[in-house]
């Protein structure tokens, strides 16, 4: 987290508004005047109700939905407002984002869903196959390469998915409630697996959750997000030193103290 | 991670997910025991409705004599005769004289065998000229068809041009348009294979279609982001997730295929399946349509399977409650 001059992503005065059903509703706005910056190596953790727009807030840093106003700047570039037909999805690469739902293709095996980023890429090599197979075993896939989707368990998908976007090392990482509909065991886990993938790379992390506990746990700062039309409500600097134990975190002294506070921003 | 270890045994009961928290999917367990019995269960039943269609059958040749109904015996007679006649003239032909003029080939002759009052001729000649119509306009119906919709796939404002011509092709009645195509591309081969081409089209076109609008959005967004072109999209996201759609039509069409060639046969034709069933009907011959309808269905069947195991071995992803259903059907 080093104070660099230009942010790594900086999103302002951001706003988003969907259509109304036709000729029935007003335009609603989901998103509206909303400001933060991320800078390289950060875990930002978002935090807000649900409906607050938080998705919507990631598909347009990812840029496979469009912004309606306001500017959403990645490395200096500006993000296209208004122009579906301009938006660079994952803007090459630079941008993986791991989604609520694991999206693995159901007609490739486990590996096959790994490798697919590489082999699009044209990126397929011993190399980059070798580094697949060390985040398979990494996450506990390893005797699974070969199994379909539906032959794998919840969480296994989400592992599953998550390295599929790690395998091709993308500078940041948009994560958008990965662990939301897991056991607490397994949730646990992938948690834990993910501080220790994000320990050896340290990219920049955008993750997206409706879990208190899981903001401070994870993140290097948490953003909370109003109700729509969301804004930032509050912004809190996750003081608690790395490396963190997941399991205890919530005996740390300034857990209780972060959580209270977050809670009453969240409405 | 300490519980993670691939899955070696095969036992069922290893697999169930309390015993191994997590590791495999649910249905799995749920779904084995059914699995050994289902079949063999079916396949007595199936076995038994055989039956039962036979004695039906021979009960009406009996009462209606075998004038109107040719008794099964009679058709199994036929038929046997009928493909040993065409296997022994292959032999013939493969081996030469030293195997026909041999003691066993000698023998063996229709001939020889009293077969030849029976000889309808050629039975397997006739089968082989329909299966090919079949499966020719089969294939040259299908894969423009399938491949259509994956070409309008971006072009919206094309495919809503078309789709009213293409609603039109597929209620007309195909099998009227076969004088027609009898009178552009005569009586041969060429006429049955545009008539089963254009029947195979319209339905394919449209299942094809259906698979391609069912594309799932969020796997096209998962794609683009992880940096796939266009073009890697189609061929590893639309396409895939079409071919369970394009199936469907190709299971449906497949029938269709073969009642095309067959009724275009009926038509005109000098040869064929649907000429013997003509030909039988015109010398009051009903044994000799039964042959042909028996030689008929034996084929509908095998176009069946083809698809089946085709199906069978590209979907091989697809999650286990569809054997389920089809266990149960």
């Amino acid at each position: 987290m080093t104070a660099a001059a230009e942010p790594l992503l900086e999103v302002r005065d951001l706003g988003k508004r969907f259509a109304g059903r036709a000729g029935r509703d007003a335009p609603a706005w989901v998103i509206q005047g909303l400001s933060f910056s991320v800078n390289e190596g950060e875990f930002l953790t978002i935090i807000g109700p649900s409906g607050s727009g938080k998705t919507t807030l990631l598909n347009m840093i990812a840029q496979i939905d469009v912004a309606s106003s306001g500017m959403v700047r990645f490395q200096s570039q500006p993000a296209p407002i208004g122009d579906p037909k301009a938006l660079n999805p994952g803007l090459t690469c630079k941008i993986g984002y791991v989604t609520q739902e694991d999206n693995l293709l159901p007609w490739r095996t486990t590996l096959q869903n790994v490798l697919f980023p590489l082999k699009v890429q044209g990126r397929l090599n011993d190399e980059t196959r070798a580094h697949a197979e060390t985040l398979i075993k990494a996450v506990g896939l390893a005797g699974f390469e070969k199994h379909y989707p539906h032959e794998l368990s919840g969480g296994m998908r989400k592992r599953a998915s998550l390295i599929r976007t790690l395998v091709y090392d993308p500078p940041v990482i948009l994560m958008d409630e990965p662990f939301g509909p897991l056991d607490a065991q397994t949730r646990v886990q992938l948690q834990e697996d993910l501080l220790r993938l994000w320990n050896l790379g340290r990219k920049t992390i955008i993750f997206v959750t409706h879990d208190i506990g899981e903001a401070i746990a994870l993140g290097d700062r948490t953003l909370v997000l109003s109700r729509a039309p969301a804004r930032v409500a509050g912004e809190h600097v996750i003081t608690i030193p790395r490396p963190r134990d997941i399991r205890g975190i919530m005996g740390h002294p300034d857990f209780g103290t972060l959580y209270q506070s977050i809670r009453a921003q969240v409405q | 991670m300490p519980d993670r270890k691939p899955v070696e045994s095969s036992d069922p009961a290893e697999l169930r997910p309390e015993a191994r928290p997590g590791a495999r999917l649910e249905a799995r367990p749920e779904l084995r025991p059914d699995l050994p019995q289902a079949p063999r269960r079916a396949r007595f039943d199936r076995a038994l409705v055989f039956v039962a269609l036979v004695a039906i059958w021979i009960g009406l040749a009996t009462v209606l004599g075998t004038y109107w109904v040719g008794s099964p015996w009679g058709v199994a007679l036929r038929l046997g005769s009928g493909v040993w006649g065409d296997l022994w003239q292959a032999l013939a032909f493969v081996l030469g004289p030293t195997w026909s003029d041999s003691a066993v080939g000698g023998m063996t002759r229709p001939v020889n065998l009293g077969l030849q009052g029976q000889l309808q001729g050629q039975i397997l000649v006739h089968a082989s000229y329909t299966l090919f119509e079949a499966v020719a306009g089969f294939l040259l119906g299908a894969i423009p068809a399938a491949t259509l919709p994956f070409l309008l796939r971006r072009l919206p404002i094309a495919t809503a041009v078309i789709d009213p011509f293409m609603v039109g092709g597929y209620g007309a009645p195909k099998l009227a348009l076969a004088p027609l195509f009898i009178l552009w591309f005569g009586i041969g081969i060429a006429s049955k294979i545009a008539l089963v081409a254009i029947t195979v089209f319209f339905i394919v076109y449209f299942s094809a279609l259906a698979g391609v609008r069912a594309l799932d959005a969020r796997l096209v967004q998962m794609a683009q982001v992880a940096g796939a072109s266009e073009r890697s999209v189609a061929r590893h996201i639309v396409f895939p997730g079409a071919v369970p759609y394009i199936f469907t039509g190709l299971r449906i069409a497949m029938p269709y295929s073969i009642g095309g060639a067959v009724i275009a046969e009926l038509i005109s034709a000098n040869r064929g399946l649907g000429y013997l069933i003509q030909l039988g009907a015109m010398n009051f011959d009903t044994t000799g349509v039964f042959v042909a309808l028996v030689a008929t269905t034996c084929i509908v069947f095998l176009g069946n399977w083809s698809v089946d195991t085709l199906e069978r071995w590209l979907l091989r992803w697809r999650p286990p409650a569809d054997t389920k259903a089809e266990v149960g059907s």
